[in-house]
């Protein structure tokens, strides 16, 4: 009674009812978030859609020329070569990344003493800046002092040139990029523990080894995680290379590490063709948006939640 | 098998008796070499994931002006500190230090604010408004960088931000990224919602509830977002990239590259520039992991919320 005589006395203060003003102020905390979305995120995005269909180069006006940038992007080699390079490059990044964090966290789910320590440091290794982790695999890859081949001739295996040939400098790219598979441990190790002990426990009764109730119980029971990582390294490996082929081949040699996004970058920022370039992203931004909706769609009933 | 001979053991002879013990013991020993080789194999694997900073650190105290050693001896030639002084020198590094300093604390500290009223905003919405923003910050989460690179660069010439901080800084106002808008959200999720009602019948506003009640409840998670989001702004590159002219200006990031394009093959130089950029974020990392003790539940969080 006495909380609504409060309540009524401070409502006839203001032109809205408590609850109005209460939903216009929880909006007015959202509008920085809101509004610098839209205006640094949904509407560049749309932008770039439309730049695809114009002829730009950031001096004139856009012209609209109609589908003509995506008839020229097909006749482009380059291009291909780009989309062939992003392809191989998810094709060995991603499962590598994938498989690596899963026997990362089939190592290190136990609650055990020190087991923070172990994964807190693989952990570290994901988070390096950007550049200074391009520097590092610039020299580890060093065909003549790089730490890397002086351990495969101790070894006897051969030393290949890494980046400066064609043929391992994608590959060597892939493999770099795989190795910050931090997150994903994270990830798994978090859903291996949240898989219901009691499960293990009948198992092991039953008399299956370690194997079997890998192969049985967490296997199929991480296998929509794995598939969502998997994707996820997919779409990141695939917009998320620039830095390091900036930094570490330009896209050489040749044209051997020369994947989408540095394409696009070059395109738009040293040749000012922006209409191609986002031609381009538009096509890399269809191709993820399918791939990703196609794994939503496939795997709606694989999904099971018991919280959030 | 041995819980079946321990059951019928009073029955046995004596001497069956001290050969059950010693089953027993033997089965202790057997858990504890267990035990220990875990403990090796994981320090194996976390040393492999370790090697490339300990030779990049070994590395970087090379002395400088002669070959690099064909082996992979530690200090052959002496350890040089200098060169961590000789790039001050070639570079303003200290400069860029601070020019990236402020850029991180700039953004962090107004992504926190933030990203945290745009979670506290979005915990307290009701169900379907709920539904519709969490969907958004997830469709958010996976519009890929390179794709707002182009209009982002118009707009801010248009706005003429271009060679200033704030383009750097301008994604803070949306809480930097919508992971950090989720993470506030769900753990404000997770509070009683009785605390805010009450708090709202006692006439606090939502300023005033999230200010006093919210966040201060939120604190470990205004820290991981801290942290997450102070490297983000330490570590990117390609937004100063784009948007820096003046080399005055440059960040650390930036400031590397440049370094990289003077000073092609002096690895010790390159390399002692790039420890000393990881060395905040590990520290802030580092500090992170023992105030938690635990990994990050959010990461999975999010995945499940993507997969219902």
């Amino acid at each position: 009674m006495f909380l609504q005589t409060i309540r009524g006395v401070r409502a006839s203060s203001h032109r809205f009812s408590p609850q109005t003003r209460h939903q216009l102020q929880l909006w007015l905390l959202l509008t920085p978030f809101l509004g610098g979305a839209l205006l640094l995120i949904a509407l560049p995005a749309l932008v770039t859609l439309g730049l695809a269909f114009t002829r730009y180069d950031a001096l004139a006006a856009p012209v609209w020329v109609g589908l003509e940038n995506f008839v020229a992007l097909f006749h482009r080699e380059v291009f291909w070569i780009a989309v062939r390079n992003s392809l191989l490059f998810a094709v060995i990044a991603a499962p590598l990344q994938v498989t690596g964090a899963l026997l990362l966290a089939m190592l290190l789910h136990p609650t055990r003493r020190g087991v923070h320590v172990y994964r807190s440091s693989i952990y570290l290794t994901t988070v390096i800046p950007d550049v200074a982790f391009a520097l590092i695999w610039l020299w580890l890859l060093n065909p003549l002092y790089g730490p890397v081949n002086i351990m495969l001739g101790w070894l006897g295996a051969p030393q290949p040139a890494w980046l400066v040939e064609p043929a391992t400098a994608l590959p060597a790219l892939a493999i770099m990029a795989a190795t910050r598979m931090g997150e994903g441990m994270l990830l798994l190790i978090a859903a291996r523990q949240a898989l219901p002990a009691p499960l293990f426990h009948a198992a092991m009764l039953d008399g299956a080894g370690r194997w079997q109730s890998f192969r049985h119980i967490t296997w199929p029971l991480l296998a929509p995680w794995l598939l969502l990582l998997l994707v996820r390294d997919v779409v990141i490996g695939a917009h998320g290379a620039f830095t390091p082929v900036y930094i570490m081949t330009g896209g050489g040699p040749g044209y051997a590490t020369t994947l989408l996004p540095f394409l696009i970058y070059e395109e738009a920022f040293s040749h000012l063709r922006i209409g191609q370039a986002a031609a381009m992203m538009a096509v890399m931004f269809a191709a993820t948006s399918l791939l990703i909706g196609f794994v939503f769609w496939r795997t709606r009933s694989w999904g099971y939640s018991d919280d959030l | 098998m041995i819980s079946k001979q321990a059951a019928s053991a009073p029955t046995r002879p004596i001497s069956e008796q001290t050969h059950l013990v010693a089953l027993h013991q033997q089965n202790i020993w057997r858990r504890r070499i267990a035990h220990i080789l875990w403990h090796a194999g994981a320090v194996g694997v976390v040393l492999i994931f370790l090697l490339p900073l300990v030779w990049m650190v070994v590395a970087s105290l090379q002395p400088t002006g002669r070959p690099p050693a064909r082996t992979l001896t530690f200090f052959p030639a002496g350890v040089a500190w200098s060169n961590y002084a000789a790039i001050f020198r070639v570079i303003p590094l200290a400069q860029q230090l601070g020019n990236s300093l402020l850029v991180s604390t700039v953004g962090a500290g107004v992504t926190i604010v933030t990203a945290s009223w745009a979670g506290f905003a979005m915990a307290q919405m009701p169900l379907r408004a709920r539904r519709w923003l969490v969907g958004l910050a997830l469709l958010l989460l996976l519009t890929p960088a390179s794709a707002v690179w182009l209009p982002r660069y118009v707009l801010f010439a248009e706005l003429g931000l271009i060679d200033t901080y704030i383009a750097l800084v301008a994604p803070a106002v949306m809480g930097t990224k919508s992971l950090f808008v989720l993470m506030f959200y769900w753990s404000y999720r997770r509070m009683a919602t009785e605390l805010f009602e009450s708090a709202w019948l006692d006439g606090a506003g939502v300023w005033r509830s999230w200010r006093c009640i919210a966040l201060p409840l939120a604190a470990p998670t205004t820290l991981a977002v801290l942290v997450l989001s102070f490297s983000h702004y330490w570590s990117d590159f390609v937004d100063p990239l784009l948007f820096l002219k003046t080399s005055a200006r440059f960040t650390v990031a930036v400031g590397l590259r440049t370094l990289q394009q003077m000073y092609l093959t002096d690895w010790s130089l390159l390399l002692a520039a790039a420890t000393i950029m990881i060395a905040p974020v590990f520290l802030l990392y580092s500090g992170l992991q023992v105030w938690f003790r635990d990994e990050p539940d959010f990461v999975r969080r999010i995945f499940r919320q993507m997969l219902n």
